[in-house]
């Protein structure tokens, strides 16, 4: 039985990743009536760390101290990059606006006064990023008059502290690991479910003592990201105190713990705010434009939701999300039928060489837009005044290798929320109601 | 004498055929449709005549079948059945004339050279390849052939230099003496001919010149210069002296005993041995091949007596797309052909071990229906659906009774798990598995899949394994994974289905 349901409301966003849902955290602020549809799920496939700018020029693999550094260049070469758009300030304030609204939600997220942070990975290299989570930052302590452990879960998938080691090897003396096995019955291969029974009381003392008796004389301990779910960081403080080292989590393989704090804390902040409609695993269909409206049909599998929208942000990612297809020709966007800025061929799209240096063309293709990310056709002119695109589908943006996927997200998402905002302040109240 | 041996070797050979097809026909589904023998008969066509598919497999194979092919052909038509065959479209047909002694002399040097080519291809290449390893129990047919050949040649070249011989022929058709010139037409055949002659005297002035005129008027009107029989002419030039000692004993004779023998050999062994692919082939070619859909209703008919085609080239474990399975459980029935020989046992009764049988389910289970086998198989035999039916077998209970009946099908059209665009974005990304709490609170014993587990076992057609596993049947249907699909698929909703199909099919 399919049943049907109709909501009016300001702001219609496509897309729940992480541009949808800053999109959707801005409006709420901003007190605009918002509907967001979309799955929540590709969080398990981001890290959890927000970069901003990491690599610059991306050629010469040139990691960045600070991301004004490679600001300065990226501004002038690449102009139509998101942040040519808007500037750096811009970028930094969405990231103040997202650390803000995620610390309500009991989700804390911190900075370095020095620039980037490198963070160590599963794979036990460095990498840069900007905004990392609290449980996260203590990586920074690494350096050669410490003594590091790290340990592994036996049977954990995705993880292995010796390869972390090996890795670390080339850097600095080579850390002990320890491996843990769990006294319960069977292996944990699911980190989710590891993550899990780190929030029963006792677990962590368990852990604890198993550290403890393995005699390793250390001062930081690196441990996979699964300490907890909702209550990461009470439960790493616990270990701390029961262990008296300084411990830090490694982000690992999707799926990623971080993500699904980030995506859990999300929903439960928006789920509180009763101006928001949360439309999950909703499928768009037919999408009418006029002059002052936007009519949609979000269907679920029971539900077929038609949504009046005075702006609609198109937040719906790339190919893996189907915001933007793959044809055997072309690429094309999907919903509204958007021009795709895209290499002329196929044969285009993709360097012979994996590895290439200087990238492949497919990673730079998606939406081009106006300063306030308004999608625009071939000739330059906005195509709808309240249409916005927002996120991974922005075109020039080859987001994987700058490092800079959260900033071009937060920073066009809250542009975009922003900007329509100022622009209908006066009448908001009226025509909505 | 001759006659009646061809006749029993003939009678052998038929009644030979009828008892193997019988033996693969007695478990085996209907015969061709004419339907399908229309559409399939222009490919199945060039591919019996031009081994079409094997072209496509490997030209170094198809390069050396080739030669075996066609110079067998034409001498089964214009040598074997001359009488037949090349006595009626030929109104000067004779077996020494040019240029049908030189095309039978290429003919068989054509066979000989292809029975070797295979013969140093199964001894060297295929060492260098672990898949296509084999054993030598298909030896019997290549030097079966060689033996013909050679035997043929053999023959040819003790006629040819036979003193016995010309002198029946001289008797038959010329009717001279040594007055009128029999030694002279002697030194010039000895010279031109090679025949071995015992006494010859060289006395005579101008004797080639005057043998030629001798052998003009007689001779020549059917016997070529025997140098166009090139193979023979170097067996009998390097046979000179020796040539005495087998005119003695009547050598041609002999092996023309042996070359029919041979032959009538070659006919009886036809449906016993690897010959039986060339009747077989163009049958198989014609049958219908299942596609993907039909797989996917679980609708396939394969036709066993097409087995008899297989001529174990073993292609289809060189493209085998689990071949790496087979490299870390060594389970051998893996292999395509290792799958086909069981299959084949089967079906004839033989009875194969407990054990065996588990290693053959095991490894019929790993197919991934990638259809390569099936693509690349120069017989054109169906092995996709062969797979299926073996999968069938396997299931039976050794009565033959199954616990379903059966036209039953686990699952149907308008159902989830029936279509499958309702599976096929699972890009096993385990979070599925990973917010389960089945999986979560049962040991890995108790839970043999886990849901995307479950998942992967329908995309490879194994509906009835995963109505099967217990994850299906553990199910707390806390729609958990469903929520959580980053591809959206409707995993609780998929494996609620299948507990109810297969609870049905239980009560029926």
């Amino acid at each position: 039985m399919i049943q049907k349901q109709k909501i009016s409301c300001n702001v219609m966003i496509i897309g729940a990743g992480f541009a949808g849902m800053t999109a959707c955290a801005r409006a709420s602020e901003l007190g605009l009536k918002t509907v967001i549809a979309g799955n929540s799920s590709q969080f398990y496939f981001t890290s959890g760390l927000f970069d901003l700018l990491g690599v610059y020029p991306p050629a010469e693999g040139n990691v960045l101290k600070t991301p004004e550094e490679g600001y300065v260049i990226l501004k002038k070469e690449l102009p139509d990059h998101p942040y040519s758009k808007t500037g750096l300030k811009q970028v930094q304030n969405s990231f103040e606006f997202i650390t803000r609204f995620l610390k309500s939600a009991g989700l804390e997220y911190r900075s370095s006064s020095s620039g980037n942070i490198s963070v160590l990975t599963g794979a036990g290299t460095f990498k840069p990023s900007f905004l990392v989570p609290e449980t996260i930052k203590k990586c920074q302590m690494i350096n050669q008059g410490r003594k590091l452990l790290i340990i592994d879960f036996k049977g954990l998938n995705g993880f292995s502290a010796k390869q972390v080691a090996a890795g670390l090897k080339k850097k600095y003396a080579a850390p002990h690991t320890l491996s843990i096995k769990l006294s319960t019955q069977k292996d944990v291969r699911a980190p989710v479910h590891l993550a899990s029974m780190f929030e029963n009381s006792d677990f962590p003392e368990q852990i604890a003592r198993k550290i403890s008796s393995s005699g390793f004389k250390a001062d930081i301990l690196g441990m996979p990201a699964v300490c907890g779910i909702n209550r990461s960081l009470d439960v790493l403080r616990k270990l701390e105190k029961k262990t008296n080292l300084e411990i830090f989590e490694i982000p690992m393989m999707p799926p990623s713990i971080p993500g699904l704090r980030l995506k859990n804390a999300f929903e439960k902040q928006l789920s509180k705010i009763n101006r928001v409609w949360f439309l999950n695993q909703a499928k768009i269909e037919s999408p009418v434009m006029n002059e002052n409206k936007f009519i949609l049909n979000a269907v679920n599998q029971n539900m077929v939701t038609r949504i009046e929208a005075d702006c609609v942000i198109l937040a719906s990612g790339r190919f893996q999300s189907k915001g933007l297809f793959a044809h055997r020709k072309k690429i094309f966007e999907p919903l509204f039928n958007l021009p795709v800025y895209q290499p002329e061929h196929r044969n285009l799209w993709h360097h012979r060489n994996f590895f290439e240096k200087k990238g492949h063309m497919i990673n730079s293709a998606g939406i081009e837009t106006d300063n306030l990310f308004r999608p625009v056709d071939s000739y330059g002119s906005v195509i709808h005044k309240n249409l916005y695109a927002a996120g991974a589908i922005l075109a020039h943006n080859d987001w994987t290798r700058l490092k800079s996927g959260s900033g071009v997200s937060v920073v066009s998402a809250c542009t975009a929320v922003n900007d329509f905002y100022n622009r209908h302040k006066p009448n908001s109240g009226s025509s909505s109601e | 004498m001759f006659t009646i041996s061809l006749y029993i070797a003939s009678a052998l050979s038929l009644a030979g055929i009828l008892f193997q097809i019988f033996k693969l026909q007695k478990t085996g589904s209907a015969g061709l449709k004419l339907h399908t023998v229309k559409s399939n008969l222009a490919p199945a066509f060039f591919n019996t005549l031009f081994q079409t598919k094997l072209f496509k497999a490997s030209r170094v194979r198809w390069c050396i079948h080739f030669l075996v092919f066609s110079g067998f052909i034409f001498l089964l038509f214009f040598h074997a059945l001359d009488e037949l065959v090349s006595n009626r479209i030929f109104s000067y047909y004779q077996p020494t004339v040019d240029p049908y002694q030189f095309l039978r002399n290429f003919a068989g040097f054509l066979v000989g050279t292809g029975c070797l080519g295979f013969l140093i291809k199964k001894f060297h290449i295929r060492k260098n390849n672990p898949r296509l390893k084999s054993g030598y129990n298909n030896l019997f047919s290549i030097f079966l052939t060689l033996l013909v050949i050679l035997s043929g040649f053999m023959l040819e070249t003790s006629k040819i230099i036979s003193e016995p011989v010309f002198m029946e022929m001289v008797e038959d058709y010329a009717g001279i003496d040594e007055d009128s010139g029999l030694d002279e037409l002697k030194i010039y055949w000895e010279k031109h001919y090679n025949v071995v002659f015992d006494q010859l005297s060289y006395t005579m002035e101008n004797a080639v010149e005057e043998g030629e005129i001798i052998n003009e008027d007689y001779c020549l009107d059917c016997h070529s210069k025997i140098s166009s029989a090139f193979v023979s002419h170097l067996l009998s030039r390097s046979l000179k002296k020796s040539g005495s000692l087998l005119n003695q004993y009547r050598a041609d004779r002999i092996f023309y005993h042996v070359h029919y023998l041979l032959c009538f050999l070659m006919l009886i062994s036809l449906p016993f041995s690897r010959f039986f692919h060339i009747l077989l082939i163009p049958f198989a070619s014609m049958n219908q091949k299942a596609d993907i859909e039909d797989h996917q209703k679980l609708k396939v008919e394969f036709n066993p007596v097409t087995l008899g085609a297989c001529t174990d080239c073993r292609f289809c474990s060189d493209v085998c797309s689990v071949y790496p399975n087979y490299a870390v459980t060594n389970n051998i029935r893996v292999l395509p052909h290792h799958k086909i020989e069981a299959f084949k046992n089967i079906i004839t009764g033989k009875h194969l071990h407990k054990d065996e049988m588990i290693r053959l389910k095991n490894a019929n289970e790993a197919c991934t229906q990638c259809n390569n086998c099936t693509d690349i198989c120069p017989s054109n035999i169906d092995l996709q659906s062969l797979w299926v039916k073996l999968s069938d077998l396997l299931c039976k209970p050794a009565s033959g009774k199954t616990d379903l009946p059966s036209d039953f099908q686990l699952t149907r059209e308008h159902d989830i798990s029936y279509s499958r665009t309702s599976f096929k974005n699972c890009a096993q990304c385990t979070i599925c598995t990973n917010v389960c709490p089945v999986v979560l609170y049962s040991s890995k014993d108790e839970n043999d899949m886990t849901p995307q587990q479950v998942m992967n076992l329908l995309r490879l057609g194994r509906k009835q394994m995963a109505a099967a596993t217990l994850m299906v049947n553990n199910c707390l249907t806390c729609y958990s994974c469903q929520e959580n699909c980053p591809s959206e698929i409707r995993v609780t909703d998929i494996i609620t289905e299948l507990r109810e199909a297969s609870a049905k099919a239980g009560q029926s």
